[in-house]
C-alpha cells in the first residue's frame, strides 16, 4: 500500500508538468494576448488607451517572447521561490490573489458535496428498495426536475424573488460589515449563514444525478446471492443493507472523487457569476477572458493538483471500502 | 424629430440647455468665510486628529456652484462596477482632478486645478497658475514641483514610460516642463500644440496631476538607490513594476489599489480594487480643496461605495430593487430601457439621459486597403460602396432595431454641433434599389445567374462583415437586415460575428473584408477623427496601413493617396491652430474631402443611453453628454451631489 502511494505521488510530478504546459498552451491558443483583449476591454466602453501605452505594455510584460521561454520563465519561477508569477491585470503576485479564493472554493465544494450525499445517499437507497413505490415516484419526479432546471436559472429566480418580493441581500457569500474584514468566528458564522443558498442551487443537480446512480447500483447488487443468503442467516434488514450492497453500491461515488472538485469549480461558473461569489471560478473566467496566463495558469494548475490528489484519495479509500479491491 | 435634442441649427449650448447654467465654476472673489464641514471631519479636528477647516483648504478655494441648492453632509453612494478591467469605472466617478475640466456642456475649457493660464501665440507654450494651498489627501501641499515632478521625473523616464504617452508628446518629442516659481509651471512643446487644454481636461491628460512627489519619489532610482531591493521585497520584479502597483497610471486598476498613495480626488481610497475585490469603497478626503457657495468643504457624501457584480444581469437587480444610487455604466444599452422604465417606482429612481457624443450608431469600414487585389479594388471602387449605402433600407432598421429613436446618418459632427456638415452627413442615404442596381451594372458588377452579382474576375461578389455579438448585440441585428437588404440588390454578405480579441488581431493584421464599429467624433470631432481621415492606426478600420504610415511619419504602413495626405495636412493644422473658427474652417475642408471621398458607410445617429438616478439623490444633472473624453459623470462634478432624507 505505501509503495503504491509513493509510486502515485511520483507519477504526479510528470503529470503536472504536462497538465500545466497544456494549459500555458491552451491559454495562449486564442488570438491576441493580455494587451490587445486590454485594449478592446476598454474599447467596449468607447475607452481609449494611448498608442504608445499599448506598445509599452507588451514589452513590458515580454509578450514578444516565444512561448516556450514564457512557459519556462513561469514554472522555473514556481519551482524555485514558489512564485506563481505576477497578474498583468492586477499587477499583484497572483499568489496573492488565489489561495483565499481557494479556499472558499473548497468550503463550498465540500459543503456542497456533503449535502448532496448527504440528500443523495438515503433517497438512493430508499427509492431502491421500495422500487416503484409512490416515494420511488415522488423522487424520480424529483430526480428529473433538478436536472432538468439549469442552475444558474434556478440561482435567478431565486434571486429575484429574494431582493424583489422580500427586499433581501442575497448576493455574495458575506454580509458587507464582514467582507474585507479579517478572519474570526463571527466572520464565520456570517459565510455560513450565506453559504445555503448557493449550496442548495449547486447541490440540487447534482444531487439528481446522484441518487440515480445509486439507485441503480442497488438495484443491482439486492438480488444477487450474497444478499439473500445474509437475509437468510437472519441478519436484520438494515444491517444488511448497510454492511453490503451499500459498501458496493458506493464504489462509483468513491471512485469519482477526483473529479468532484474540477466539477464543482468549473461546474459552478455561472452560479458564481450569477451569485456574485468570491470564489475561484469568477476569478478564473475574467483571467482566462483577459488572457492573464499567469493567473489563468496558476489556477489551471492547482486545480489538476486536487484532481491528482483526488484521484488518488479515492483509489485509496476504494481499497478500504471495497474488498474485491486489492492494490498489490 | 424622434430625438428632441437633434433638431438642426441650434447651437450646442442651448440643446443641452437642460445643463445650462449648472455647477458652474468659479474663483472666489470676495473674501472668503469658513464655512461647514462634514460632522465626522468636525470631530476629528475637535480631537485634535486633523487640522481644522481653514487650514485644510486653499486660502482662496474653488468655488462650486451646486447644480440645484446648496447640499447636506452624509450618505453613502452605491454604485456598480463589473468585474475585473473596471478599473475606468471609479475613474469616471471620482478621478477627474486635471490642471483644467469640461465644462457641463462639453463645449469649453474651465479652471480646476489650474486657477489661469496663458498660451503663447503660437501654442507651443503654456504657463499654468496653480490655486495655492491646495493639499494632498495627506495634507502636504500640492505644488509645482509636483507637476514638474510628474512629467520630467515619471512620464519622461524611459525606463518606466518606453514610448512617451501621445499627448505629452509633439513631432516626436516630448513635452518640457520647468517650475517657475512655487505655483507656476511652464510647459514647452516642440511644435504648437493648441488642442493640449482640451486634451488635459480629458482622462489622458491626467498625468501632470497623478503623482504626488512626496509619495512616489520614493520608488524611483534617482531618489531611492535602494529601490531594487525594496522591490524584491515587496515581491515583484522590479522597481518599475513596483512603481506602477504603488502610485498606478490613468487607465490600470492599480491606480485604486493602493489606500497609501495621496490624491487630488474628493474620496480616496478606502478598501482597494484588486485582485479578487467584491467592492470597493472610497472615502471623503478631508483636505479636498472644493467648497461650495456657502463655503461648506465638498464633498457632500461620506462614502462611494462600488459593489463588483460579475454580471450585468444581477447589476440590473439591483438597480430595479433601488441598490444602486446612480449608475449608467454597463446598463445603457436601448433593450434595458424598458425594464428601467418599468421599475422606476419599485426602485425609487428617476432616468438619466444620456446625450451620444459618437456620431455613428453603425460605421461599416470596406476595408480599402485590402490585401487581396481583387477585393481591394471592389471596396475602393467609390461608386460600389455609394450603391451599397443606398441600397440599405435605413429607416426600416432604425424602425425595428432602435425602436424609432435614430435617423439616417452617415458620418460627421452630430446635428447639434456647430461644424455640422450636411453633405457628409446626409449624402447616400435614400433608399433606392433600383439606382443601387444602376450603379453596379454600370461598375461593372453584373448579376449571375442565381441573382448575385459577379466581379470582373467572374468570382461571385461576397464578403464578410465582422462584429463582436457580445459587445454589441443591436449591431448583429442591424446587419442581418442590411444583409437582406444588399441581397435585394445581388450582393451576398456575411455577417461574421467573431470574438473581440480575434477581432482586434484581424483588424491588426489587415485580414479583415470590413468591420463595424460605432463611428464616434460626434460631439468632439477633434479629439476622435478617425473617421474623417486614416487617423487611428486600431479605429480607422477601413485603411490600417494608411494610418500607420501617418502616424510612423512614413516610416511603416503604407502610403496613402493624395486626399488623405492633404486631410492629414490639414489636421495637423487645425491642432495647431488656437483660434476656434479657424480651426472650424479648416476642419470644414477635411469634411468636405471626407464627403467626396466617401470612404465608411454609415447607417443611422448614435442613440442616446439611459441610466438612473435615485430620487433621494439631489444636484446631478439629468442629462449628461456620453464620452470617454467627457468621462461621465465625472464632469458633473459628484462631489457636489447630495442625499435628501
Amino acid at each position: 500500500m505505501l509503495v503504491f502511494i509513493a509510486k502515485r505521488l511520483l507519477w504526479m510530478i510528470p503529470s503536472l508538468f504536462a497538465v500545466s504546459f497544456l494549459a500555458f498552451v491552451l491559454i495562449q491558443l486564442p488570438p491576441g494576448d493580455y494587451v490587445t483583449t486590454y485594449i478592446a476591454t476598454l474599447a467596449a466602453s468607447n475607452e481609449i488607451v494611448d498608442q504608445n501605452t499599448a506598445a509599452q505594455l507588451r514589452e513590458r510584460f515580454g509578450l514578444d517572447d516565444p512561448m516556450l521561454i514564457q512557459y519556462f520563465k513561469w514554472i522555473w519561477g514556481i519551482l524555485s521561490r514558489g512564485d506563481f508569477g505576477i497578474s498583468f491585470e492586477w499587477q499583484q503576485p497572483v499568489s496573492d490573489l488565489i489561495w483565499e479564493r481557494m479556499a472558499l472554493t473548497l468550503v463550498l465544494a465540500l459543503s456542497t458535496l456533503i449535502v448532496t450525499w448527504a440528500i443523495a445517499l438515503p433517497i438512493g437507497v430508499f427509492s431502491a428498495v421500495r422500487k416503484y413505490s409512490i416515494g420511488d415516484y415522488f423522487f424520480t419526479a424529483f430526480t428529473f426536475f433538478g436536472l432538468a432546471v439549469p442552475s444558474f436559472l434556478l440561482a435567478l429566480v431565486l434571486m429575484y424573488v429574494a431582493a424583489v418580493e422580500f427586499g433581501q441581500d442575497v448576493g455574495g457569500l458575506f454580509s458587507p460589515q464582514y467582507e474585507n474584514a479579517p478572519w474570526s468566528f463571527a466572520k464565520m458564522g456570517d459565510l455560513f449563514s450565506h453559504l445555503w443558498l448557493p449550496v442548495i442551487i449547486l447541490a440540487v443537480s447534482s444531487t439528481a444525478s446522484l441518487i440515480r446512480v445509486m439507485r441503480a447500483n442497488m438495484l443491482d447488487e439486492l438480488p444477487k446471492p450474497y444478499v439473500t443468503t445474509a437475509r437468510a442467516k437472519g441478519l436484520s434488514e438494515f444491517r444488511l443493507l448497510m454492511k453490503y450492497p451499500l459498501m458496493i453500491a458506493l464504489n462509483p461515488f468513491i471512485s469519482t472523487i477526483a473529479w468532484l472538485l474540477p466539477n464543482l469549480i468549473s461546474g459552478s461558473v455561472v452560479v458564481a457569476i450569477v451569485l456574485n461569489l468570491p470564489t475561484a471560478a469568477p476569478l478564473l473566467l475574467q483571467a482566462l477572458m483577459a488572457q492573464d496566463m499567469y493567473l489563468a495558469g496558476a489556477f489551471v494548475l492547482l486545480i489538476c493538483a486536487l484532481t491528482l490528489i483526488g484521484s488518488l484519495i479515492s483509489d485509496i479509500l476504494l481499497a478500504l471500502v471495497d474488498p474485491r479491491i486489492r492494490l498489490e | 424629430m424622434p430625438n428632441e435634442f437633434l433638431s438642426r441649427g441650434v447651437t450646442r449650448r442651448a440643446v443641452l440647455g437642460g445643463m445650462a447654467g449648472a455647477a458652474a465654476l468659479s474663483i472666489a472673489g470676495r473674501a472668503f468665510a469658513a464655512g461647514g464641514e462634514a460632522p465626522a471631519l468636525a470631530q476629528l479636528v475637535k480631537d485634535g486628529k486633523l487640522p481644522p477647516l481653514t487650514e485644510r483648504l486653499p486660502k482662496k478655494p474653488m468655488v462650486v456652484t451646486p447644480f440645484e441648492k446648496v447640499g447636506t453632509y452624509g450618505g453613502t453612494l452605491r454604485r456598480g462596477l463589473r468585474g475585473s478591467s473596471d478599473h475606468n469605472g471609479i475613474l469616471r466617478m471620482v478621478g477627474n482632478q486635471s490642471l483644467v475640466r469640461w465644462n457641463l456642456e462639453f463645449t469649453a475649457v474651465q479652471p480646476n486645478l489650474a486657477e489661469r493660464w496663458e498660451v503663447s501665440d503660437d501654442a507651443t507654450q503654456f504657463t499654468f497658475h496653480l490655486i495655492e494651498g491646495v493639499r494632498w489627501s495627506d495634507g502636504q501641499p500640492f505644488t509645482a514641483d509636483d507637476i514638474v515632478f510628474a512629467i520630467e521625473d515619471c512620464v519622461k523616464n524611459t525606463e518606466l514610460y518606453s514610448a512617451t504617452p501621445s499627448q505629452l508628446s509633439v513631432a516626436g518629442k516630448p513635452v518640457t516642463v520647468e517650475k517657475i516659481d512655487d505655483y507656476t509651471v511652464k510647459f514647452t512643446f516642440a511644435a504648437p500644440n493648441a488642442l493640449y487644454l482640451e486634451n488635459l481636461a480629458t482622462p489622458l491628460g491626467q498625468h501632470p496631476t497623478l503623482f504626488p512627489k512626496h509619495y512616489c519619489s520614493q520608488f524611483l532610482p534617482k531618489y531611492n538607490p535602494n529601490i531594487e531591493a525594496d522591490a524584491k521585497k515587496a515581491g515583484v520584479t522590479s522597481w518599475t513594476e513596483l512603481f506602477r502597483s504603488r502610485c498606478g497610471d490613468i487607465e490600470i486598476p492599480t491606480r485604486w489599489g493602493n489606500v497609501d498613495k495621496p490624491t487630488l480626488d474628493p474620496w480616496v481610497v478606502k478598501e482597494p480594487y484588486v485582485g479578487g475585490a467584491t467592492r470597493v469603497v472610497m472615502a471623503r478626503n478631508p483636505y479636498f480643496w472644493q467648497v461650495d457657495t456657502a463655503g461648506n468643504q465638498l464633498p457632500y457624501i461620506d462614502e462611494i461605495n462600488f459593489g463588483i457584480s460579475q454580471d450585468v444581469e444581477s447589476l440590473m437587480l439591483n438597480v430595479i430593487s433601488g441598490k444602486i444610487d446612480i449608475q449608467e455604466r454597463h446598463i445603457s444599452v436601448l433593450a434595458n430601457k424598458p425594464t428601467l422604465s418599468q421599475n422606476m417606482q419599485k426602485g425609487d429612481y428617476r432616468l438619466l439621459t444620456l446625450v451620444p457624443s459618437a456620431s455613428q450608431q453603425c460605421q461599416i469600414y470596406f476595408n480599402i486597403t485590402h490585401k487581396d487585389p481583387a477585393l481591394r479594388k471592389m471596396f475602393a471602387d467609390k461608386s460600389f460602396r455609394q450603391a451599397l449605402s443606398i441600397g440599405i433600407n435605413r429607416q426600416e432598421l432604425i424602425d425595428i432595431v432602435y425602436f424609432g429613436q435614430s435617423e439616417p446618418y452617415q458620418a460627421g459632427p452630430r446635428p447639434t454641433h456647430p461644424w455640422y456638415h450636411e453633405k457628409y452627413a446626409r449624402q447616400f442615404t435614400e433608399y433606392d434599389v433600383d439606382k443601387a442596381g444602376a450603379m453596379l451594372d454600370q461598375a461593372g458588377y453584373k448579376k449571375g445567374p442565381d441573382g448575385f452579382r459577379l466581379r470582373p474576375d467572374g468570382q461571385k461578389v461576397f464578403f464578410s462583415v465582422d462584429v463582436i455579438p457580445t459587445l454589441y448585440p443591436d449591431l448583429v441585428d442591424a446587419l442581418e437586415l442590411v444583409k437582406t437588404h444588399w441581397s435585394q440588390i445581388g450582393i451576398d454578405m456575411k455577417v461574421n460575428t467573431i470574438e473581440r480579441a480575434l477581432y482586434y488581431t484581424r483588424g491588426d493584421d489587415n485580414a479583415h473584408d470590413a468591420q463595424v464599429w460605432p463611428g464616434p467624433g460626434g460631439l468632439d470631432p477633434m479629439l476622435d477623427p478617425r473617421d474623417f481621415f486614416a487617423f487611428h492606426p486600431q479605429g480607422s478600420r477601413y485603411a490600417i496601413p494608411w494610418t500607420l504610415w501617418y502616424t510612423s511619419n512614413g516610416a511603416r504602413g503604407e502610403e496613402p493617396p493624395e486626399s488623405q495626405k492633404k486631410r492629414m495636412k490639414l489636421f495637423d493644422e487645425a491642432r495647431s491652430t488656437a483660434d476656434l473658427d479657424k480651426r472650424g474652417a479648416i476642419m470644414k475642408q477635411i469634411f468636405d474631402i471626407a464627403a467626396e471621398e466617401f470612404e465608411t458607410v454609415g447607417l443611422c445617429l448614435a442613440v442616446g443611453g439611459f441610466g438612473i438616478i435615485r430620487n433621494n439623490l439631489r444636484n446631478v444633472p439629468e442629462k449628461q453628454p456620453d464620452s470617454w473624453s467627457w468621462p461621465n459623470p465625472g464632469p458633473a462634478m459628484p462631489q457636489q451631489f447630495t442625499f435628501t432624507s
